[in-house]
């Protein structure tokens, strides 16, 4: 089979299914921490779907809010604004993706592995005092790149995973094997069409090499995360495997054997409460 | 989302759960936020409470089944780290997830 060129990942970037306009609105101002609260609540909640699962997502034991909020306001009044945006693109990017298109890619593994990724990113940031929606976003959208690969090459991608449990190689050395682009590529190149931000593409970027030149605390997270996520056999997979864990990443961490149970604990009993409803 | 709660005996409530709702005393003060994670000494307080039921999370009960005899929690553990090479003294960090893996889903197993 031939391989895939990035350059035509990045043309068809364009016939993805776009997110709704208020999400990207909401990506693009990152950087605006007074963006005008009152029009954003009122734009997301023309969107009902978004609304509720927002809403279900500030209401969940992630959270621990004494009061239930039942409008995107109050949900912004109790949790602050960042946390809130980051609820609202959670929401909105795992209803985005068409399923059950290509046949060797299994849907339901890949949510439940990006969700548990998210909460166990989260539980370590709050142990290493890193933002920790910043650290959930980028737990749930590190593998995004599979996303736009299986979408727009589902036949290429089928053959690359079918590569993967003949050699029992890696997802990223089957895709790298069979089409010549890989995930980490195809995320870069929707990470910036989607403008998330710098920490975010660094994240995306550098999950599967932590120890490269500015890759970052988050790149740690996500990298560790993931490996956890994989041992915790949380997909469902049978050919799960758990990758080399990164000794700088592990390291930078600093966490101990009774922090790292803790965490075990945390991801497994979150995920199952975050999967009710992103996929529910 | 009720399918997600389930309630239980104290005597069923196990170190590790977490409260599906904020736990209210006979007098309807606050004991325990909505989301804790309950531990051995909370789970110990609670009778004089006059607590005797709370509904917590409810668990996965496939991945509780699978869990069930320590022979089968080896043989999987060493399958999903099929890659890792103990005798490669550079590949550390991957070790020491495995083992604190294991010792985390064995030490529950024993958990009352």
């Amino acid at each position: 089979m031939s391989t895939v060129a990035l350059d035509d990942v990045v043309k068809n970037l364009e016939d993805l299914p776009s997110l709704p306009a208020v999400v990207m609105e909401l990506l693009t101002c990152i950087d605006q921490d007074d963006a005008d609260i009152s029009v954003l609540a009122k734009k997301v909640s023309h969107d009902s779907a978004l609304t509720a699962k927002t809403l279900r997502l500030a209401n969940s034991s992630l959270y621990g809010l004494q009061v239930k909020v039942t409008t995107i306001q109050q949900a912004i009044t109790f949790l602050g604004f960042q946390t809130t945006r980051n609820l609202i693109t959670a929401a909105a990017v795992t209803g985005c993706f068409a399923e059950g298109r290509c046949q060797g890619f299994d849907d339901k593994a890949f949510w439940r592995h990006s969700i548990a990724s998210a909460a166990c990113c989260k539980v370590i940031a709050r142990r290493v005092r890193f933002n920790q929606d910043y650290a959930f976003t980028a737990g749930l959208l590190h593998d995004i790149g599979r996303l736009v690969l299986v979408s727009t090459y589902p036949a290429e991608y089928t053959a690359a995973m079918a590569y993967r449990r003949l050699h029992d190689s890696e997802v990223l050395d089957a895709e790298q094997a069979v089409m010549g682009v890989d995930h980490v590529q195809a995320g870069m190149a929707l990470a910036e069409h989607w403008n998330f931000s710098e920490t975010m593409r660094l994240a995306i970027a550098h999950h599967h090499d932590p120890d490269a030149p500015g890759a970052g605390l988050l790149a740690s997270i996500v990298h560790v995360a993931n490996a956890i996520v994989h041992a915790l056999d949380i997909a469902k997979d049978d050919h799960e495997l758990v990758p080399p864990v990164s000794r700088s990443a592990w390291t930078a961490l600093g966490l101990h054997e009774e922090a790292w149970r803790h965490v075990f604990r945390e991801t497994e009993l979150q995920f199952e409460e975050i999967a009710l409803i992103l996929m529910g | 989302m009720s399918a997600a709660y389930q309630h239980l005996a104290l005597a069923e409530v196990m170190p590790g759960m977490i409260l599906s709702d904020e736990l209210l005393d006979r007098q309807g003060q606050v004991l325990l936020p909505k989301g804790a994670v309950l531990t051995a000494k909370t789970i110990a307080l609670l009778p004089s409470h006059g607590i005797d039921m709370l509904a917590v999370l409810r668990r996965d009960g496939s991945a509780a089944a699978s869990q069930s005899d320590p022979a089968s929690v080896q043989r999987r553990q060493d399958k999903l780290f099929r890659k890792y090479d103990p005798d490669n003294i550079d590949d550390w960090a991957t070790g020491m997830l495995r083992r604190y893996i294991l010792d985390y889903r064995l030490d529950r197993e024993s958990a009352p």
